[in-house]
Order: C-alpha cells, then structure tokens, then sequence
C-alpha cells in the first residue's frame, strides 16, 4: 500500500498539468498504483480567499474520499484566517494544513503564523510544509521568485514545539540534519519526504535522510501531480528495505501522523 | 510488493545507453577512481549497458592544457571499464586551433565518440564553428550543457538554450547536436519549442528535475528518435522518469537506446 503525503488538486496558471480534477488524479493515482493521497488546492495558493478553494477541493474529491486526505491551505497573513481554521476542521474535516509562505508572502516572524501552528497542534492536525513547487531554474516570469529557505522553514518549526510538522519538496536529508538536535527536544514530530533526494554514485542523499531521520520519519510524498510519482518508488524499490521499513515509509508513517 | 518492481524489466530486458555521464578528478587531480567505480556500479543495479561519459570543467574560462588533462583523465576510466565507458572529449572553443586538434586526437588517439561543450560559449557563436566543422568531418555528435534558466541566469552568462541550437542546427544541418539534460532544471518547454523543427537536434533526458508530462512533451514535439536516455548524476530520477512517462514500450525503448546513434557506438574504445 502507498499514500502518497504531498498531492495537490487543482488548476496551475503556468504549465498545464494536466491531471486537475479528482477524478483525472484518481487515474492517476491508479497508473502509479498509489492507494490514497493527501491533497490540498493548488487553486488556494492563488485566491486571495484560500476558503474558495479549500470548499471546491472537498466539493471535487466528495467522489473520492476514500482515497484523497483534504489538508486545508490557510493563510495567516489575510483577515478572516481563524474563522477559515474553524471551517476547514470543524465544519468540512479536512485532515491536514499546508501553508506557503513564499506564495501568501510572509515570514515566520508574523505573529499570526505561531497562533495558527499552536492552534493546529491544539486538534492534533499536522503542517505540510513545502520550501517549493516547482524548480526555480524554470519557473514561469509571473511565479514567486523564492523558495522557502530552510533557514525559514526552521524559524517555523520553532515557533511553536508541539506541533507536528511534514517537511518536504527540498533537501530534506540536510534540513533533518539541521534540526536533528531540536527534533528530539521538541514534542511534536518531525517528518519528510524525499522527492528531492537521489542514491546514487554522485550523491548519497536518500541513505543519509533515513540514517538522520530514522525510518519512522521518512514518508512517500510526490509532489504529484507537478512530478512523477513512479520516481519514487523507484527510489524505495532500489533501496532494498526490510518489508517492515518498506511499510513505514510507503504508508505507516502516514498513518501515524494522520491517525488513519 | 512495490508496483514499479515490475516495470524495471525495462531495463532488463533491453540494451540501454545512457548518453549523458561524467567522471570527475579526486582531490590530486587524477581520476576519482571510487566514484568511476561506484557510477559503473550503479550502472550494474539499474541495468545500463553503456554509460557515456565526459569530464568536463563547470567554469567559464578553460585553458587547452587543463581540457587536454580532462581527456586524458576520461581515457584512463574509459580502459578501466572499457565495455561500459565510452567518452565524450571535452573542449573550450574559445582555443579553436587547439579544440580542434584535441578533438582529433581523442577520436584517433581514444576512441571517443563525440564531444562535451559547457557554458564557456554560445553554441551559435561563430567562435565555435570550427569545432562544429571539425565534428561533422569526423562524424560525431555534439554535447552541450544547455538550460533556459528564467531565474538567476547570470550564473550561467552564455548556456545555451533551445534557441542556440536551433540557430546552430539551421547553419550546420549535417551537423548531430544534443541539447543536454531537458530535465536539467530551466524552462523546458521553452528548449522544446525552440528545437522542434530542427530535425538535427536531439536532447537528453537527464537531470534532477522530474516534472510529469516532460518525457511525454519531449516526445510529442521531437519524436522518440530525438530523445536520448541520460542520468547526468541524477541516476535514479532519470532511470524512474522512464518508467514513469505515458509513452509506448516501443518508444521507451527507442530512447534506452537510439538506432540513429547505434554507428557512434560501434567505435571500439582505443
């Protein structure tokens, strides 16, 4: 069994994807054999209400919610944003949050940000948290010219120590290895992907994430349907894991933090 | 059972040339000879049959002493391993006489096969058409670092791009250029445009970036024939990418390993 932790529904202004409805990502989650995937709206990275998009995102997976985990796109620095909190997770029951900082253009020292990280650690939802969507060398002229830096993506994980974070679309392996020390004083748990690391002659990524990070806090995230799945199970695939840790990483972990 | 175990009979089952490797100098400036070993290793476990390798200097200025040294060097993996390594001599055209008589040296001297230019000129700048005329006397193809970087370009003042080579292509039609790693990280879309019609340009679909649709777009608007299979140190993105792609088994199999560029291989390493 896979769950995929990084999956996202929604029309992209700046290349066509191509797999924009639940019913297109159902397909494709089946071309990869990829059981369930948790997805937020590509669509409320761009509104200036993100809760039109978050409402279209569980109105288009209702067909689908056996498979697709709505995490709900909140913006901390738009007026109304805990009244959106109380929504996405009381009233629709969406599973997880994600922010974008480098899209909704603030910075970890917004005040807002830390209430909103202790009121999800409060209801035990976990924060994806991605430095990107897509490569920077090719982004379109009209896209955000940063990438959220692990200098801020740890200044976020500090701002508040028990909630539970999913850290992903970098270098995941150097970023477990900067926080490997605050990890364990923290309460809340840390988790990442590895959609951006490689195994192979020239760079020893992979191995060193699950050797930082322990094969407890290692996840499948594809960052679909921006990239292709398949690439990483290649990846697990060549790693040769014991079936046990093979379990974790493909769907355990995520049932562990999602308390699926 | 991991669903993509399956799909690897791929590259079990069918010859597979990766067009796009390197080998690079340890700390003393000879052959790293643990990281030669260890990408023919990882050639072994994804089931590539022959790497093709350059050892090219990612910096803007490169005399003619320090690119003969990076030949000579590839020489030196290419008889460690010799039925996997084949080399792509690289060479600054800024030395035209000298890039010339390099390149001359390492097809009769080396057995090499083609040759890697990096960013130090435009493709299309006349400064390199010598070496272009060189490669066409000589039948080989020609590597070059390529990208559209639509952010930070100034790292890379004069990369070629999508452009480049089309403008090259159409001056020199018998000419074979390969427009280096698509998925290298700048705006594809834009190089496949660019190039569509000049049938003698090909790419390569290595790199780090593993954007969906890219091998399907690369393959819609070149043909399968126009795109090689290459890893440039992202081995196993690249090896996953096609197993990924929504193509045709016979297409895929074309890119593991291009007809059009079988006669290239068939020159023994010397």
């Amino acid at each position: 069994m896979i769950i995929d932790g990084v999956a996202y529904l929604g029309h992209w202004p700046f290349r066509k994807l191509g797999y924009d409805t639940a019913a297109e990502m159902a397909a494709w989650m089946d071309r990869a054999s990829i059981d369930k995937a948790c997805v937020s709206s590509i669509n409320s990275i761009f509104y200036k209400d993100v809760m039109e998009g978050n409402r279209e995102l569980m109105t288009e997976i209702s067909a689908f919610s056996g498979r697709m985990i709505p995490f709900a796109v909140i913006n901390p620095a738009y007026p109304g944003w805990e009244n959106d909190f109380k929504e996405c997770f009381d009233v629709l029951g969406m599973k997880g949050l994600e922010l974008f900082p480098a899209y909704h253009n603030y910075k970890a020292d917004l005040p807002e940000l830390k209430k909103l990280l202790e009121m999800a650690a409060a209801k035990g939802i976990p924060v994806r948290l991605p430095s990107r969507l897509v490569d920077i060398r090719g982004r379109h002229w009209l896209d955000t010219p940063e990438n959220l830096s692990q200098d801020e993506m740890e200044a976020i994980v500090r701002l508040c120590p028990d909630t539970d974070f999913l850290l992903c679309s970098c270098g995941t392996a150097n970023l477990a290895k900067r926080l490997e020390a605050l990890s364990a004083q923290r309460k809340g748990r840390l988790f990442y992907d590895f959609a951006r690391l490689e195994d192979c002659y020239y760079n020893h990524s992979l191995p060193n994430l699950l050797k930082t990070a322990g094969e407890d806090y290692v996840v499948f995230g594809s960052c679909s349907p921006f990239q292709y799945p398949e690439v990483q199970e290649l990846k697990l695939d060549m790693l040769e894991l014991s079936e046990e840790a093979y379990e974790k990483i493909a769907s355990g972990n995520l049932k562990t933090l999602l308390g699926l | 059972m991991n669903p993509i175990h399956e799909k690897r009979r791929l590259f079990t089952e069918n010859r597979v040339v990766n067009w796009h490797e390197h080998v690079w100098f340890d700390q003393n400036g000879q052959l790293d000879e643990a990281l030669c070993d260890a990408l023919v290793e990882d050639a072994a476990r994804t089931s590539t049959d022959v790497v093709v390798c350059s050892l090219p200097i990612l910096a803007q200025k490169v005399t003619a002493e320090e690119f003969r040294h990076c030949n000579d060097t590839l020489a030196i993996a290419m008889k460690r391993y010799p039925d996997v390594i084949k080399g792509f001599a690289f060479v600054n055209p800024g030395y035209s006489k000298e890039a010339v008589e390099e390149i001359d040296r390492c097809v009769k001297e080396y057995g090499m096969i083609g040759i890697k230019m990096y960013y130090q000129y435009y493709i299309n700048d006349p400064i390199v058409r010598p070496v272009i005329e060189k490669c066409i006397d000589l039948d080989i193809p020609i590597l070059v670092h390529a990208s559209k970087l639509n952010y930070h370009p100034e790292e890379q003042p004069f990369v070629s791009n999508g452009v480049h080579f089309a403008a090259a292509a159409k001056a020199y039609p018998e000419a074979r250029f390969i427009m280096a790693h698509i998925t290298g990280g700048g705006d594809w879309e834009w190089s496949l445009k660019a190039v569509a019609d000049t049938p003698n340009v090909y790419t390569d679909m290595s790199g780090s970036v593993i954007d969906a649709r890219v091998i399907e777009k690369a393959v819609a608007m070149l043909g399968a024939k126009r795109v090689l299979f290459g890893t440039d140190g992202s081995y196993l993105s690249c090896v996953g990418k096609i197993l990924a792609a929504n193509i045709s088994d016979e297409d895929k199999k074309i890119i593991l390993n291009n007809p059009d560029f079988e006669r290239y291989l068939n020159r023994a390493n010397a």
